[in-house]
């Protein structure tokens, strides 16, 4: 058992995405942190809600070779044509994924301790300076791995690089504050203000979440809230209204809205995951000018991202 | 002039010359080859008869004023067109007389007595072409040939002609040709026994006063097309037209206006006087800039008209199309000639130079987006940030013009190769990205293309290519008693070594060739030190004298020694002499390839990875300058940019070490393999910022890949911006931004109607995407493709 006093030596990233221009200031390297308390129907990276590592078959890759089934110790390989692994087996040691010769099988997260990941990010600080950019943490969601953010972050700061947190809120409060002083900024999901609809559609309550969100919004002047706008499920009248009286009741007079995509739903087939497809047409920063409106008439200033 | 007219005006001529069929014109072969026929000619001095012939061209071939136009002079008989060099690579090139229209790529079109009158001629040329005269004995004569068409190891551009330059086109605007003959004869009547010397003052002579004939045929053409001109307004355009052709070239330009016309009939001249290829007018916004001043201040111009002039330049400049044979396609393909125009950067003090006119050019190449002029943009520390935005704005946008220039950088590497650093400042890049001081240099910059990779196959197979039994090389050490990676090296350099020394003394003797068979008067008259020595420009008159040779393929040949690195002497998966097992078979176990495939690639970051591509620039280097001057006086340099040789070496080579089957394309200049930048821009600049650019003094050529979707809005053109500084004032050297949209691509593949004018950037130039061959069509969309990512 690991001593829950203890820092964390290493943290689960499923991927580092580089020249990342979307997510904070400047250009910016994102770390996807594994494993989400959420799991939000619509969710972008459904690869990222286990808290472990895990094994993706991309079956239009495969080529049929079943190097896999002799690597594998587990005997976890099935000989399927849409399946190749069996998830109650599989240990996602990633032994098949080293002999895979077409990269159909992939092991998602990946272990990092502290001195490679702060490496790993000084690599574009050059990049950071000039465009005033630096490092998002992203997921998943870090918070889950604080413990890891507790010994990373200050060694990241020293180095003076720009930190962005994308958090959904879903933790206890005691889990972030030691970290406040180390994040110049927080991007702050607000997925749904009714907390019926909420736990419906993302498994929790947003009673917490919201409550975070009010003790960040005292804390610090950098907290950014944030909504992914999905059609039908967050983007009426009713959400719309109460999302903006909140803000306005925090203080805040500014959303940035995601449009909702469904390029997510493609990785769904790829992993073993509990979320099934929405079969939602996918939104643009056109389609969600009426949200737009509706906060701006409430007195809420929404930037869409296209 | 009310701006909807200038944009109909320049709208109508870009659609006339976009509609135009490209289409091979016999003129000049037939006039030249008329000139030469005649037995009284052939008892002349070289640089007589070439002043001579090229000035019988101008004054005989057809001209003609089309609709619209402001901007006159033809440099063929159709409007958009090709011109044969039968003496220099003509010969080759007419092989393809019966293939020019039919050919998938790059057709041409030929008219049949074009067609009849050209074979008329390959008799008399057929032994007198300038790759036969390279060589006195029949048996290196054979072998020469030969070796040019199989290209396996190089390709010598040089000759087919040495072109590439930036001629002194302020000097013409200033002091006219009538400045260039009292020149010329004042050192003429210095000059009392030294014949060449004599010979060449006499030739600038006769192809000075031609070059002023030959405004004078249009002045004259444009009053008697004003005399039956029943529109008014046209008809004061032509007598304006009439009036600047018949002074522009002979007393000076005197107006802006002026200026533009006396360039663009002395660009048709060098053309056809040397070759075809990279005649650059260079520095534009710079040496028009006081014209323009002076005109504005006068109330003769407004920004407004001036614009409408540029562009009127600019579209006759795609007028001008290479003639290549399907072989030289290989090598550079795309009709493109490499005319640059160079906007921005600082001045002979050091100070920044952009002025109105970099922004007016910037505007029109955005608007016209049309194949020529090349387009190349400096910057320095001290760029506007109003330029530097205006720039970003139009690559954002997906121009993929201008290639960007970092002017520290360049300005040192020039230094260090022996220009002033005056003369650095004022640096143009001609060709595809080869910078040269404006109006000084006859730098050849496209003398040779080298397959590098090759180099590797033998050096891993004691000096014979994977399965021939003759040894092309030296004999090295066997792989099965190579016992580290300094053996490997070793046999590396030595063969590249043997291969580069082949090449330079084709090379040599090609120089020599062109000096005694062939100066050109009229590129030396626009060149500094070429009067004031007495020396045409291709015996060395010029104040800067260079050889480019292009190393094609570092990047693959440096990802394959790092390849051997690792799976022979790091995971020790396979002995070296198993590991050239597999590639004489093509890798034919497929986790092999997929193991070797897996090993990283330059372009993204890995710093053990990458110091490979840079050993092997340096090995290029330094085995280069280790040889003597070339005939001109001047060092070989190297330069890292491929042109499209990148796809026709490939297919010449076998299967390399790091997964690279035979027969497949290399990464062109020095990008990434294919697909093989996983990791984004930054770390594929990271990698690159690794190389030593002030080494390579011939230019590089970096292709940054974007898909529209990552460059949109504002964040985009600021992160792009951001992108280019760091990479500058990291040693960058150069740049050019490429936004695809493969959907779009593809459609064009797949209906080449629906897309004609697509323009893409092959390798340090611009093309339309329906000019390249199926093979680079398909490599441009794979570049472009991105494949999902989890995560």
């Amino acid at each position: 058992m690991k001593d829950p006093n203890q820092p964390d030596k290493d943290a689960l990233i499923f991927n580092i995405q580089r020249f990342c221009l979307h997510d904070g200031p400047g250009i910016r390297t994102t770390l996807f942190f594994k494993g989400c308390p959420l799991h939000c129907a619509w969710c972008q990276n459904p690869e990222s809600i286990d808290p472990k590592p895990e094994m993706a078959f991309i079956a239009e890759r495969c080529r049929g070779c079943f190097q896999c089934a002799d690597a594998c110790e587990a005997d976890a390989i099935i000989r399927s044509e849409e399946k190749r692994i069996d998830h109650s087996r599989c240990t996602a040691c990633g032994r098949c994924a080293e002999v895979c010769p077409s990269g159909g099988l992939t092991l998602v997260g990946r272990r990092w301790t502290v001195d490679t990941l702060v490496a790993e990010v000084l690599k574009d600080r050059d990049f950071f300076v000039d465009s005033g950019g630096g490092i998002t943490l992203s997921g998943g969601e870090p918070m889950l791995q604080g413990r890891f953010l507790e010994v990373f972050l200050p060694a990241v700061k020293e180095h003076g690089i720009h930190v962005n947190l994308e958090t959904c809120g879903c933790y206890q409060w005691e889990q972030i504050e030691p970290l406040l002083p180390f994040l110049d900024l927080i991007y702050f999901d607000l997925k749904h203000m009714d907390p019926t609809t909420h736990r419906h559609h993302t498994g929790v309550d947003n009673g917490r979440i919201l409550d975070n969100f009010a003790r960040l919004t005292r804390g610090a002047g950098t907290l950014v809230p944030r909504m992914p706008i999905v059609p039908g499920i967050n983007d009426t009248e009713a959400n719309v209204a109460d999302t903006a009286r909140f803000l306005l009741h925090h203080g805040h007079d500014t959303i940035h809205g995601l449009p909702y995509h469904g390029l997510g739903a493609d990785k769904l087939r790829w992993i073993n995951s509990p979320l099934r497809p929405l079969n939602l047409t996918s939104m643009d920063a056109e389609a969600c000018r009426p949200v737009g409106r509706m906060f701006a008439k409430r007195g809420i200033n929404a930037v869409i991202y296209d | 002039m009310p701006s909807s007219m200038t944009e109909g005006r320049i709208a109508r001529l870009k659609r006339a010359v976009q509609s135009a069929r490209p289409t091979v014109c016999a003129e000049r072969a037939l006039i030249w080859t008329s000139y030469h026929r005649r037995v009284a000619n052939r008892f002349k001095s070289p640089h007589i008869r070439m002043a001579e012939a090229l000035a019988q061209v101008l004054d005989q071939k057809t001209i003609a004023i089309h609709p619209d136009e402001l901007i006159v002079g033809n440099y063929t008989s159709k409007r958009v067109g090709g011109s044969i060099y039968p003496e220099l690579h003509g010969v080759p090139v007419m092989l393809d007389l019966f293939r020019f229209s039919r050919r998938k790529t790059n057709p041409l079109d030929i008219s049949a007595r074009d067609r009849y009158r050209l074979l008329g001629i390959i008799p008399y040329w057929s032994l007198r072409f300038m790759p036969l005269k390279a060589y006195a004995s029949p048996w290196q004569k054979v072998r020469f040939v030969t070796n040019q068409l199989r290209a396996h190891f190089y390709l010598i551009n040089e000759s087919g002609g040495i072109a590439h330059l930036a001629p002194d086109y302020e000097k013409l605007i200033t002091v006219g040709t009538g400045g260039i003959v009292a020149e010329a004869g004042a050192h003429l009547s210095q000059t009392l026994a030294d014949d060449q010397t004599r010979q060449f003052y006499e030739a600038v002579i006769v192809i000075a006063k031609a070059l002023a004939r030959f405004g004078d045929r249009y002045a004259a053409l444009a009053r008697e097309m004003a005399g039956q001109c029943e529109d008014q307004t046209r008809k004061r355009e032509l007598e304006a037209i009439s009036q600047i052709c018949g002074t522009c070239l002979r007393r000076g330009a005197g107006s802006f206006r002026g200026a533009l016309q006396a360039v663009f009939l002395a660009q048709i001249a060098i053309n056809l006087e040397s070759l075809d290829n990279a005649i650059c007018p260079g520095r534009m916004d710079q040496y028009l800039w006081s014209f323009y001043q002076k005109d504005v201040e006068q109330g003769k111009l407004t920004r407004e008209v001036a614009r409408e002039l540029i562009a009127a330049f600019c579209i006759k400049m795609s007028e001008i199309i290479p003639v290549f044979s399907k072989h030289l396609i290989d090598f550079h393909g795309g009709m493109f000639n490499g005319q640059v125009v160079t906007v921005g950067g600082m001045d002979r003090e050091g100070k920044d130079a952009t002025n109105e006119l970099s922004y007016l050019f910037l505007e029109v190449m955005d608007a016209l987006r049309m194949r020529q002029p090349n387009f190349h943009a400096r910057m320095h520390e001290g760029s506007p940030d109003a330029y530097q935005r205006a720039i970003n704005t139009v690559l954002a946008g997906g121009a993929n013009s201008p290639a960007l220039y970092n002017d520290e950088v360049i300005v040192e590497t020039m230094r260090r190769q022996g220009y002033t650093v005056e003369d650095a400042r004022d640096y143009t890049a001609v060709g595809c990205v080869e910078p040269v001081c404006q109006g000084k240099s006859f730098a050849s910059t496209d003398a040779a293309l080298f397959n590098t990779p090759l180099v590797l196959e033998l050096a891993l197979n004691r000096g014979r290519r994977f399965g021939s039994p003759v040894r092309t090389g030296t004999a090295t050490e066997p792989v099965s008693r190579m016992r580290s990676m300094a053996d490997v090296t070793r046999a590396f350099e030595v063969q590249l070594k043997t291969m580069l020394g082949r090449m330079i003394t084709d090379l040599r003797a090609v120089e020599i060739s062109n000096r005694h068979h062939h100066p050109t008067p009229l590129t030396s008259m626009l060149l500094d030190g070429c009067l004031a020595s007495g020396w045409c420009s291709t015996a060395g008159g010029a104040a800067y004298n260079f050889s480019g040779i292009q190393c094609v393929g570092p990047v693959d040949t440096g990802d394959a020694l790092y390849a051997i690195e690792r799976a022979v002497f790091t995971d020790r998966r396979y002995s070296l002499a198993q590991l050239v097992d597999l590639l004489k078979r093509d890798i034919y176990d497929p986790s092999a390839e997929a193991y070797l495939r897996g090993i990283e690639k330059f372009g993204n970051d890995c710093e053990a990875a990458d110091r490979w591509t840079r050993y092997v620039v340096d090995a290029f280097v330094d085995c280069l300058s280790a040889f003597s001057a070339n005939t001109r006086g001047g060092p070989y340099t190297a330069g890292l940019y491929s042109v499209t040789a990148h796809e026709f070496f490939g297919r010449v080579t076998g299967a390399l070490p790091h997964g690279r089957r035979k027969g497949q394309a290399f990464a062109s200049g020095i990008a990434p393999l294919n697909g093989m930048d996983r990791c984004g821009p930054t770390a594929l600049l990271n990698s690159v910022n690794r190389m030593d650019f002030t080494r390579t003094a011939n230019g590089i050529n970096l292709n940054l890949k974007f898909d529209p979707h990552t460059l949109r809005g504002t964040t985009g053109v600021t992160a792009l911006g951001s992108l280019v500084k760091t990479y500058f004032r990291r040693g960058g050297m150069q740049v050019q931004v490429n936004v695809l949209d493969p959907a779009i691509l593809k459609q064009a593949r797949d209906n080449p109607d629906l897309y004609p004018h697509l323009l893409v950037r092959v390798s340090g130039y611009s093309a339309y995407f329906n000019d390249l061959s199926p093979d680079m069509k398909d490599e441009i969309i794979r570049r472009s493709t991105q494949q999902p990512t989890l995560g």
